[in-house]
Order: structure tokens, then C-alpha cells, then sequence
């Protein structure tokens, strides 16, 4: 069946964020995570011969009297687990070359994760920052805890400029339970410092998914003629930019940047994934979902 | 170089446009937000680098053009030197007026000594060609290096009394030059007469291979009178009431007294004294011909004494005949028809046509084969054996004129025609009071061409469904009124009214008589050509029916003028020399015809010198004129090597162009 992906600029006219969400992830079923370890549930896993010790609940009688032999049920166990979504709210975040901005498409990236969480029962978190945390709504599964997500992220204004350092410092300090975090950026600094400052998240034991999201023009700009270009997070920085030099030095740099992010955060143990734009939110998130899966 | 419109070259102004969009124009340095300028490096701010020259092939394209339109205005020219033409196997052509005017006094012998003594110059090898030329071109010796072939070919030209025509030795250089591919070197040896000159001054164009030397004979104006023209009847019927009338003109001549006489198969008949006014005309008319039945040979003649006699006569042909009949055949009580036609053909002057009268009754035992024509004048109860006779002579060729009155009501279809009668209309007092023409075919013989029968009124007329007949005249209501139908090889002519003043008032019109008269030339088949023609013209000699037959023409001095094989074969004669020319045709008719040398030939008066040179001027790189051996300098126009490169270039610069615009569209 063919698949409709949702243009980004479709998304924007939607006015609310749950509808956005619901919009979003309804086009898929599977599951932002799966628990490795098997326990009670309804989803059948496998048959297993019975062993000295084990629980007698779990044979299953009615090939018992068939066969009079023992067999164990095996199942399938889903586990609630933590998601904290970290949202880049910097001032570079802003930029888009056309109707959707990068903050925007982060923000319909974090609902969309908000939603499926809240869908499969875990709790759920954000933090939003800049050079310091703007906001944090620790993780949970009350109710109403969507709408709070939601309410917070459509919320989120424009900052300052990137600081990582401080902000994921204060980070450690909340999380107390290993979980999923998935830090929604633009990414603007060294990798070296990004990996070093996002790692001991790892070491605790999270899994740490990285959504580098970049407007097309970042990754391959085009102008027709010479530009004055202004820094967003720095606006006293200005630069007269030749489009020869944007065609080609700026993109041997840029890409240069997500190789060296992406290798890093593979690394470190990172889930890395780029987010362009301009593509279908729900088309990313289908193919990112798709390659975790494989994972799994 | 130059230029020829040099103000233009303030257009190169208009090149600071492509120095403007290339070189000068800047970019935009309106500030941009970027998310980070952290992967742009501080050595790629230099603005002096968007400045740079972009596209430079581009700009070069540009600028050139526009400097070349600018110049295609200034209109550039450079001087080149225009050498000499070479003109390698030349052809030495002697042309020789032999028209009428080479008559006068000794100029057909000045220009043959003159001549022959130029061809008795040529040097061994060098080629020449004998042409003599009047109206037409006559090759006296073929292109050949043999200089006494030459010379006979010079001696054998002979005076004619044909006309100048420079037009037509123009045609003939163009076309041996065409023939030959070789350059002619023309010496014409001509009186140089005004008259010859064509209207249209193109005519006179010469190729850019012919160069033209004239050597004009005695071509100062000369006093000459000659008979201009006469004026005489073809035919004669009565003697009493024939004219002659002649125009004497004087051309370049004090006022003089000129005794001008009328001759007649060689018989002077009478001589009259005439003052001809300087330059001027004058006209002498004598009463009356009495000429013998037959074929007489007139001419009037002056004593001029000029130098030139052969336009002092002028010959005319006049033949006695006894006039034709016709029959009217009208009802017994009823004469005004007869009357009115009768008094039309008298009043017309000659009268060709004697008419017989007679009533219905007087038809029955009459044949109508003897007459030239019959009218039946508003008759009915004709008898069937006279009808029939009257059919079988239209069908043999015989034509007959009917016109329609209160008798035609009687009867549903008209005799001999069968044309049907629908109906009469009157036009009453209480109603509309007449009826007028509405419309003529002036192309028909019986209608003047300037005929106007608007003032005719018809009280009563007949329709008549014309059929096949040929609609000569409508009135204003569109119901036909004269008709015309060809049955076998004669014709039938309807006229839907009366010939009398009772149902129209035509006979007191004075469009009446033309149009008796020339009907009754139509019907009679009386064609009569004019007395004379100009040396030149044609005659035909035989039908198509006449083919095979000999036909015997003598020219006027009395040779025969075709060979037998022509006079078995040749359908028509050109006239070539002045003087009276005879013709036995084959159905055993003679005819006498009287050949006059065109008159525009007296006038001796000379071509002016400027239009002469401006006659050679027209075969390009002509250098007989100004004489320069050494060449002479002549703007040579660049305008459209100008203009080809500036097609190039916009050609150039459109694909270049396009080419960057695609580039720009795909970075876009």
C-alpha cells in the first residue's frame, strides 16, 4: 500500500500539537522500544522444555495431557519504561528556509515521541533548553501527563545560543531511572564536546538516541549570488558568503561534521539519526523506527 | 573609412549597459540570518571577488553588439578603388539606325562611312557584328574577326520606314551579351532622335558588360513638314457626302504656306493651300471623293521640299461600294417604325444600308437570303413558310432584329428566336409614369461604349424570358429589354419595345441613332477597318478555314512580299514599308491596304546630351563616359557586413545567454 507521507508544511497548518502527534503516529504501529526480558503478557513467545526448578505455573497443561510431557509457555513481557525528550530551543533552531523551521519540526518530532510513549504506557519527560534548561517536566505516566508534554513543547520560545555543557549537567541530576533520552538538536558545536557532554548519560545506563535536525539549505545551501550571512545565535557575527564557497568548501565542512557526529555518537552507543526538514516528519521517523527495529 | 551618419555614433553611449550589469552592479549586501556561520571561513569574505567579471564571453558578447549596432547606424563605408574593367574578348558591335528619319538628306550614308571607317581600324583578331535597328533588330553580319565581312554587312544595311526604337536595340544588346557572355563595345550611329526614346527610361538599361559609344549623325534640329494624318472613309456609299480631311504638321519650322493635294489612283483631284503655323499643325479638307466603284488608291501629298520627302505623303485606301439592303418588315398600319430606323441610318451619315420595306402580306413570297439583315418591327401572323425561310437564314448566318410592341401579346413565343413572351407592362398614370434604363453592357457592338439611355422613357414594354440569350440592356425593374442570341451562325436581337415614339421616347433621344446605326453594322456584319495603318503593324490572311489556301499580297513596289511556302502558311503579314500593299485572299476578295511610316519619325528634333550619357551611365563600370584609365575611388557600404555580424553575435549571445540563465535555473 502505498504510504502518504505528511509534508512538514501540512503539519504547520494543523493548529494543535496533539493533533499533530495523533496525526503522526497513527500512520504506524510499531513501538518506540521493547523490553528484552520475557514476562507476563499476552503475546505469545515461545514453547521451552520444563526444567528442574521452574514455576509450575508456567507449564502448560494442556499439552501436558496431550503429549504427558512438560513444556513451559514462554511470553513475550512489555515493560514501562522512562523516554526524556531533551529539546533544543537555541536561536539556530529558528532558521528555516522554508515554511517549517527547524524549532518547529523539532517540536512536532517531540510530541509525536510524547504521544507514542504515552500510547505504549511509559512515561514520558521533556526538557527543554539553550545554554540552561528552560523548562522540565519529569517523566511519568499520570494521567494528563500528555498534555502537560504537549503544552510544554508547543510553549517552547527561542533562546539564546547552544550550551551543552550546563544544561546536561543539570540532567544527571534528574534522571534517576535509566531510560530512553532523545535530544532533539541542531548540534552546533564540536562532537567531540557534544559526545563527551552527552556520554555519561550512557554510562548510566540510558539508551541515547541523537535527532540531528538540520534545514536543507544548512546541508546543501544554494544562493544565487553573494550573501551577507548573520550569525543567529551570535547576531554581532556577519559573514559576505560567495556561492561558489557554499556550494562547495561549506559543504565538504558541514558534511564532514555529521560524519564525525555520527561516527562519534555511534561510538559512545548513540542512536544517530538525521532529520532533514524537508522531508515527511512521519517518513523520517518511519525509516528511523524502521533501522531500530532491525536492531532490536 | 568613414561614416555616412556619424551623430549615430553617440549611441556608443549605450555600451556603459553591459560594462553596468557585468562589472559595476552590486551584490546584494542586505544581511542574512544563517543558523551558524560556524562552518564559513573568514577567507571567503572578499566582496572584490563577487565583483569579478562574470560571464566575461558573455560581456564581450554584449558589448560588441551593441558597438555594432551603433556603427550599422553610423552607416560605415570605406573608399575602394574601382579598377578599370578588364574586358578581355571584347565584341565590337556597329549599330545602324536605319529608321525613316535615316532618310533625311544623306544620314544613313554618313552613318555607314563612319562606321566602316571605325571596322577598318579594328585590329587583326578583334571580333565585331553588323546590326541595323529601326522598330526591330536586324542582324547585318554575325559576330566574326573577318573585318571585310564587316564592312559588307555595313554596306548592306538599308533605309526602312520603320521607326527608332533605342528600347528595342537595348533589348537585343542585353540579350547578345546574355547569348554570348562576352563584353560589347556598341558604337550606335544614329540620328539620335528624341521620338525613339521609350517612356519608361528602365527600358533603356544596358548590361554592366555593354559600354555604349554614340556617334550621332547630323543631329541638329532640322525643318520638317509632313502629312500628319487623314482622316477618310473606308468604304464610300455616296461620293456627295464623303470627307477628307488631313493634318499637316511642321516640326522645328518657321510659319510657311504649304500646297497640299488630294490624289487618287495617281489623278490629282484637288489641291488646296494651307498656312502650317511654326511648330504647329494645320488641317485641310476636301469636300468630296468621287471615286470609281472598287478599290481606289488615295494619298494626300504636300510639297514640302525638306530634307526629308517620304513623310510628305500619306496614303489611304478607299473603296466605292453600292449600299446593302435590308428588309423592314412591319404590319400595314403601322409605319412609325419604319420611319425612325429609316431616318436613323440616313442621319448617321454614310449610308451602307438601303432599307426595303415591306407588310406582313408582302412577306409570304419573299426570301429573306438577299438581305443583309431583317427587322421585324412589332409584327404578328407572319406565315410558317416565311418563317421558316427566316430560320433557315439565321441558322446560314443571316441576323434578325425584333422589335416587340402590342402584336407580340398575341402570340406566346417569338419567330425564329422561340423566345417566350410572359406578359406586356404599362406604365400608367396612376402608377409609376415611365420606366428607365438601369443598366448597359457597353461591351457589345450595337451599344456605344459611352452610351447613356437614362433619359429614355418606356411607357409599355414586353417581358420576355431571355433563355440563353445574352442580356445587353436591363430596365431599372431588372426585366431585360435588348437581347442578344446566336442560332447557328447568326444572331437574333429582341428589343422589348417599339421603334416607335408611341410606347418609347428612345427615337427622340439622341443615344437613338448610334444605336440604330451600330446595330444595323452588327447585324449587317459591316466591319470596316481604318484607311490606313503604320508601317509595323500586322494583318490577318486567312481563317482557319482558309488553311493550306495561297494567299497573294504585293508589296508596294510591286514584288511579291511572301515567298510560296509563306503564302500557303503564313496566317498574318507584318506591313514594313510605307506605300500600298495588295491582298488577294483566298475566298477570291482583294483588298487594297494603306501602310504610312509612323510620324513621329518627321520630328528630326535630337535626344538631349544629358539623357544620352545617363543612357550610357547605365551599364555599370561603364568608363567611356568620364574616361579614367586609372580607376576611380568609390564608397563601398559595410553596412551589411555590419549587419550579418550583428545577426552572428545576437545569435551568440542568445545561446550563450540561455546557456548561463539554464545554469542559473539548475543552482536554483
Amino acid at each position: 500500500m502505498l504510504q502518504q507521507f505528511l509534508d512538514p508544511s501540512v503539519l504547520a497548518s494543523i493548529s494543535g500539537l496533539d493533533l499533530i502527534a495523533k496525526t503522526v503516529v497513527n500512520g504506524f504501529v510499531a513501538g518506540l522500544h521493547r523490553s528484552p526480558d520475557f514476562g507476563f503478557s499476552q503475546e505469545f513467545a515461545e514453547y521451552r522444555a520444563y526444567a528442574e526448578g521452574d514455576d509450575l505455573r508456567h507449564v502448560d497443561w494442556n499439552v501436558f495431557a496431550r503429549t504427558e510431557r512438560c513444556f513451559l509457555k514462554r511470553y513475550r513481557g512489555e515493560t514501562n519504561t522512562q523516554i526524556l525528550v531533551l529539546l533544543d530551543t537555541s536561536a539556530s533552531m529558528s532558521y528555516g528556509s522554508h515554511t517549517v523551521h527547524k524549532l518547529d519540526y523539532s517540536r512536532f518530532l517531540a510530541s509525536a515521541l510524547c504521544y507514542m510513549a504515552n500510547l505504549q504506557r511509559d512515561a514520558a519527560g521533556l526538557i527543554v533548553f539553550d545554554e540552561d534548561v528552560a523548562n522540565y517536566i519529569p517523566p511519568s505516566t499520570r494521567q494528563g501527563q500528555i498534555f502537560r508534554l504537549l503544552h510544554a513543547i508547543e510553549k517552547a520560545e527561542v533562546g539564546t545560543h547552544t550550551d551543552f555543557a550546563a544544561p546536561f549537567v543539570h540532567f544527571q541530576n534528574f534522571l534517576h531511572r535509566k531510560g530512553l533520552v532523545v535530544v532533539l538538536s541542531d548540534f552546533y558545536a564540536d562532537p567531540e564536546v557534544i559526545v563527551k557532554t552527552i556520554e555519561p548519560l550512557r554510562f548510566k545506563g540510558n539508551e541515547v538516541i541523537l535527532f540531528h535536525i538540520l534545514d536543507p539549505q544548512e546541508i546543501a545551501p544554494r544562493f544565487r549570488e553573494p550573501m551577507l550571512l548573520v550569525d543567529m545565535e551570535h547576531t554581532a557575527n556577519s559573514m559576505e558568503v560567495s556561492p561558489e564557497y557554499a556550494r562547495h568548501e561549506y559543504r565538504v565542512k558541514i558534511d564532514a561534521h555529521i560524519e564525525a557526529l555520527r561516527s562519534k555518537a555511534k561510538a559512545t552507543g548513540f542512536d544517530y539519526f538525521l532529520m532533514n526538514t524537508a522531508r515527511p516528519l512521519d517518513e523520517g521517523l518511519r525509516e528511523y523506527l524502521f533501522i531500530r527495529q532491525g536492531r532490536m | 573609412m568613414g561614416f555616412l551618419t556619424p551623430w549615430f555614433l553617440g549611441g556608443l553611449l549605450v555600451v556603459g549597459l553591459p560594462i553596468w550589469l557585468h562589472l559595476l552592479r552590486k551584490h546584494k549586501t542586505t544581511p542574512t540570518p544563517f543558523s551558524s556561520l560556524m562552518f564559513f571561513e573568514q577567507r571567503t569574505q572578499s566582496s572584490i571577488k563577487h565583483r569579478r567579471l562574470r560571464y566575461l564571453v558573455l560581456f564581450a558578447l554584449r558589448t560588441l553588439l551593441l558597438i555594432l549596432i551603433v556603427l550599422a547606424f553610423a552607416h560605415p563605408y570605406m573608399q575602394r578603388k574601382i579598377l578599370p574593367l578588364t574586358r578581355s574578348g571584347e565584341i565590337t558591335v556597329f549599330a545602324i539606325d536605319n529608321s525613316l528619319s535615316m532618310r533625311a538628306g544623306d544620314r544613313l550614308g554618313q552613318a555607314k562611312r563612319a562606321a566602316k571607317s571605325l571596322a577598318g581600324g579594328l585590329r587583326a583578331g578583334e571580333r565585331g557584328e553588323v546590326i541595323a535597328f529601326g522598330s526591330r533588330v536586324q542582324i547585318m553580319s554575325e559576330i566574326t574577326d573577318d573585318h571585310a565581312n564587316l564592312a559588307s554587312g555595313i554596306d548592306s544595311v538599308e533605309a526602312s520606314d520603320a521607326r527608332t526604337s533605342y528600347a528595342e536595340l537595348t533589348r537585343s544588346l542585353r540579350s547578345i551579351a546574355q547569348a554570348t557572355k562576352l563584353p560589347l563595345d556598341v558604337h550606335l550611329y544614329s540620328d539620335m532622335q528624341q521620338s525613339g526614346m521609350p517612356a519608361n527610361f528602365n527600358d533603356l538599361r544596358l548590361s554592366a558588360d555593354v559600354r555604349l559609344t554614340p556617334h550621332p549623325i547630323d543631329s541638329k534640329p532640322v525643318p520638317n513638314f509632313a502629312v500628319e494624318n487623314v482622316v477618310a472613309p473606308r468604304r464610300v456609299y455616296d461620293a456627295k457626302k464623303t470627307r477628307v480631311l488631313a493634318t499637316v504638321a511642321g516640326f522645328c519650322n518657321p510659319k510657311a504656306l504649304r500646297r497640299v493635294t488630294l490624289v487618287l489612283n495617281q489623278r490629282e483631284i484637288e489641291s488646296k493651300t494651307v498656312e502650317v503655323p511654326a511648330g504647329g499643325r494645320a488641317q485641310v479638307e476636301f469636300t468630296s471623293l468621287e471615286v470609281p466603284f472598287g478599290l481606289n488608291k488615295g494619298a494626300v501629298r504636300i510639297d514640302s521640299a525638306d530634307p526629308l520627302p517620304n513623310d510628305d505623303t500619306f496614303y489611304f485606301s478607299v473603296e466605292r461600294v453600292d449600299p446593302r439592303h435590308a428588309l423592314f418588315v412591319h404590319e400595314a398600319d403601322n409605319t412609325h417604325g419604319l420611319f425612325y430606323f429609316q431616318t436613323a441610318l440616313e442621319a448617321s451619315g454614310q449610308s451602307a444600308f438601303a432599307i426595303d420595306p415591306a407588310t406582313v402580306e408582302q412577306t409570304v413570297n419573299m426570301s429573306p437570303a438577299k438581305y443583309s439583315f431583317v427587322v421585324l418591327s412589332d409584327v404578328s401572323g407572319l406565315s410558317p413558310a416565311f418563317e421558316n425561310q427566316l430560320r433557315d437564314y439565321v441558322r446560314g448566318g443571316g441576323s434578325v432584329f425584333i422589335a416587340l410592341g402590342r402584336q407580340a401579346l398575341s402570340v406566346s413565343k417569338l419567330p425564329v428566336s422561340g423566345t417566350r413572351v410572359e406578359g406586356s407592362r404599362y406604365s400608367g398614370r396612376e402608377g409609376e409614369r415611365f420606366q428607365t434604363v438601369g443598366w448597359l453592357d457597353a461591351g457589345h457592338p450595337s451599344i456605344l461604349k459611352d452610351s447613356r439611355w437614362d433619359d429614355v422613357k418606356f411607357y409599355q414594354t414586353i417581358r420576355v424570358e431571355p433563355g440563353k440569350a445574352r442580356v445587353l440592356a436591363k430596365l431599372a425593374d431588372g426585366s431585360p429589354l435588348l437581347l442578344d442570341e446566336q442560332i447557328g451562325e447568326g444572331h437574333v436581337m429582341v428589343f422589348a419595345s417599339t421603334l416607335d415614339n408611341l410606347e418609347n421616347d428612345f427615337p427622340k433621344q439622341n443615344s437613338f441613332v448610334p444605336f440604330i446605326e451600330r446595330t444595323a453594322r452588327y447585324l449587317g456584319r459591316l466591319n470596316e477597318g481604318p484607311p490606313s495603318v503604320a508601317v509595323g503593324a500586322f494583318e490577318d490572311l486567312r481563317s482557319s478555314k482558309e488553311k493550306g489556301a495561297a494567299v497573294e499580297v504585293l508589296d508596294p513596289k510591286g514584288g511579291r512580299a511572301l515567298s510560296l511556302e509563306e503564302a500557303t502558311r503564313a496566317q498574318n503579314i507584318q506591313f514594313t514599308m510605307a506605300g500600298f500593299y495588295e491582298i488577294h485572299r483566298p475566298n477570291g476578295q482583294s483588298e487594297v491596304v494603306a501602310v504610312n511610316a509612323d510620324r513621329r519619325e518627321s520630328d528630326l528634333t535630337p535626344v538631349a546630351p544629358d539623357n544620352l550619357k545617363l543612357w550610357q551611365n547605365t551599364a555599370q563600370g561603364t568608363a567611356s563616359v568620364t574616361g579614367t584609365a586609372e580607376g576611380e575611388q568609390k564608397p563601398l557600404s559595410l553596412w551589411w557586413y555590419v549587419m550579418l555580424a550583428v545577426l552572428a553575435l545576437a545569435g551568440a549571445e542568445s545561446w550563450l545567454g540561455n546557456r548561463h540563465l539554464a545554469v542559473d535555473k539548475e543552482a536554483a
